[in-house]
């Protein structure tokens, strides 16, 4: 309880946030998404808070909340302390439909990157800078964000293929500081058996 | 496909895919190597094969309907999701429940921790080719399905916990049937230390083997028996304790290497502490009411429907409308078997959730999996996999 009450005093000055009014069991503020970076960076490292693990990026979509005027969307950062059990912050973002982007932290913590290209994948929320916006747990030729309220849930799409995932591992080959000099041909099929995949329909 | 490394050599590398249906590939999931020789040069991972939207489904019911499709998270132990998720709901009512109810919950989730583990370990076990370690875990997770099965009728997607209760009171016999159950798992876990603990061949494939430093665990946001075996420890059950889980004697297990023995070794470690804590539970546990008496969150039980028509209204409301969860939103962490399971509620003050998501536990263990394998043998690889006991149920979601 009172860790959140020193903390906050701080982060209104530093950061100009603001206490979430709907979080009445633990503790949730909202940032803007320009102090992102730096609000989660000194949320990680400054000695008052020690929020050293990321443990979940949750996206939500307001269209038709109840009385609720705002921007469509909202991602949300649940932050966790490890040396100090127990201490736990939210951090809300609020993201509009037209603008649809938040800054990346998949630099700060490592499994941000998975996190984030699941927000992208349900809600279509651009993380940018992120090395590798992709598609995560939908197919890969799925066709618009299934979280999103105004996507039916009955609705049903022909995918037709296993996703390709070559060029996923040259890219991380070449993170790694390897040359990919010649593709591999035989694992690559032509364009058109790509396409239509082994399915038919 | 050709490539220069980074100190000059031209290697002649083989990519290789491995699942989506393999047998070391647990559940549904896909791993794509750049292989040299026999060592993994670089590794992606694929998920989502065993993705059904459990978080749309959760939005079209009531907040009653989503305690049945929890099970299917982490199927391996599956009424620790109710829980999980029945808790994070009453968090938002405020509610306290019976003290038989939460000693209840206590035992069922502790037994559950049991089957996961024993079910990871085993699995484990066969991975590497000991079919004798196998059956001795399944041995006693065995006699845990047969309770399941007298407690709800179901074997394994079985659902315990109610928002507000239990679905019933426990059957006759109940206690000696889990004390049979400890004194067995107690039996069967000697003998698997005696398959493993000095086995050359088990220690060759385990020890060393896709260790993780606690730094790096801790960014990755590793949780549960893989976190503690990196060193940390990091228990919500201690550090953060809900159903008086301080009052239970028992330890934090960790390990130090972080490797696949230390994850193996930690889980059966845990299972030892649970059988504790089920002896200590079973002890208090005294007759009484299992529900909290609000008609407006647990639905009155048939008995009062047929004799009162309030009842019967209550019922009628909580089928159709569903509990009226206070408007607001809410972030609830549970040590499940295989680390924190959250769930992030959101809630619009009417009957059905706005907003369900899920933090599986296995998700960010999965994401890391390339750092543990890459440099090793592709062997190795499959070790490393069923030691950090991916469930696809909660994975893919």
């Amino acid at each position: 309880m009172n860790f959140f009450e020193t903390l906050f005093p701080v982060l209104e000055t530093k950061f100009n946030v603001e206490k979430d009014a709907s979080a009445h069991w633990d503790h949730s503020v909202i940032a803007k998404a320009s102090v992102l970076r730096d609000l989660i960076t000194f949320l990680k490292n400054d000695e008052s808070s020690k929020m050293e693990m990321l443990l979940d990026i949750v996206g939500i979509d307001y269209l038709g909340f109840q009385d609720y005027e705002g921007p469509r969307f909202a991602v949300e950062y649940v932050l966790k302390s490890i040396s100090r059990p127990g201490n736990r912050v939210r951090v809300k973002v609020f993201v509009s439909e037209q603008d649809l982007e938040v800054p990346t932290i998949s630099d700060l913590y490592p499994i941000a990157n998975w996190q984030e290209r699941e927000v992208y994948d349900q809600y279509g929320i651009i993380f940018t800078g992120h090395p590798d916006l992709r598609r995560i747990l939908n197919h890969v030729e799925f066709e618009g964000h299934p979280l999103r309220k105004d996507y039916p849930a009955h609705r049903r799409q022909w995918l037709s293929t296993n996703d390709f995932l070559l060029p996923a591992l040259e890219k991380r080959l070449e993170s790694k500081g390897y040359k990919v000099v010649e593709r591999s041909k035989e694992v690559l099929p032509n364009e058109d058996e790509y396409l239509t995949g082994s399915i038919q329909e | 496909m050709k490539v220069i490394a980074p100190n000059g050599d031209k290697l002649n590398l083989m990519p290789l895919n491995i699942g989506p249906s393999h047998g070391a590939t647990h559940g549904c999931l896909r791993y794509f190597c750049a292989l040299d020789g026999e060592s993994i040069v670089a590794t992606v991972g694929e998920i989502g094969y065993l993705h059904r939207g459990f978080e749309k489904m959760a939005e079209r019911g009531t907040w009653q309907q989503v305690v049945p499709y929890t099970d299917r998270l982490n199927y391996c132990s599956a009424m620790m999701n109710n829980i999980a998720y029945c808790r994070a709901v009453e968090n938002m009512f405020q509610l306290e429940l019976p003290e038989r109810t939460k000693i209840l919950r206590v035992i069922i989730s502790e037994l559950s921790r049991m089957a996961d583990h024993c079910i990871c370990v085993a699995a484990a076990a066969q991975d590497l080719g000991s079919t004798t370690g196998f059956f001795y875990l399944f041995d006693s997770r065995e006699m845990m399905m047969v309770i399941w099965e007298k407690l709800t009728g179901a074997r394994l997607t079985n659902s315990y916990a109610r928002i507000g209760g239990l679905y019933r009171d426990v059957y006759e016999g109940f206690e000696e049937d889990v004390l049979a159950v400890c004194k067995q798992a107690e039996k069967n876990l000697s003998d698997v230390h005696a398959c493993f603990d000095r086995n050359r061949i088990f220690l060759d494939r385990t020890v060393g083997i896709g260790a993780m430093k606690p730094e790096r665990a801790i960014q990755w946001g590793w949780t549960g028996p893989c976190l503690r075996a990196t060193g940390v420890a990091s228990d919500l059950r201690k550090d953060e304790p809900y159903y008086d889980y301080e009052t239970y004697d028992w330890n934090v297990v960790t390990g130090t290497a972080g490797d696949v023995y230390d994850r193996l070794m930690v889980r059966l470690a845990e299972i030892e502490e649970s059988i504790k804590i089920v002896r200590q539970a079973l002890k208090r546990l005294t007759p009484g009411p299992i529900d909290i008496m609000d008609p407006r969150i647990r639905v009155p039980s048939h008995a009062l429907a047929y004799q009162d028509i309030e009842s019967l209204i209550g019922r009628f409301k909580s089928v159709y409308e569903g509990v009226r969860v206070p408007a607001g939103e809410y972030y609830y962490g549970f040590e499940a078997a295989n680390g924190e399971l959250g769930f992030t509620l959101v809630s619009d003050g009417s009957g059905k959730p706005w907003r369900v998501k899920v933090r599986p536990p296995c998700f960010t263990q999965f994401a890391a999996f390339h750092e543990l394998v890459e440099g090793s043998m592709l062997t190795d690889s499959v070790a490393t996999l069923s030691s950090i006991n991916i469930i696809a149920g909660e994975l893919d979601r």
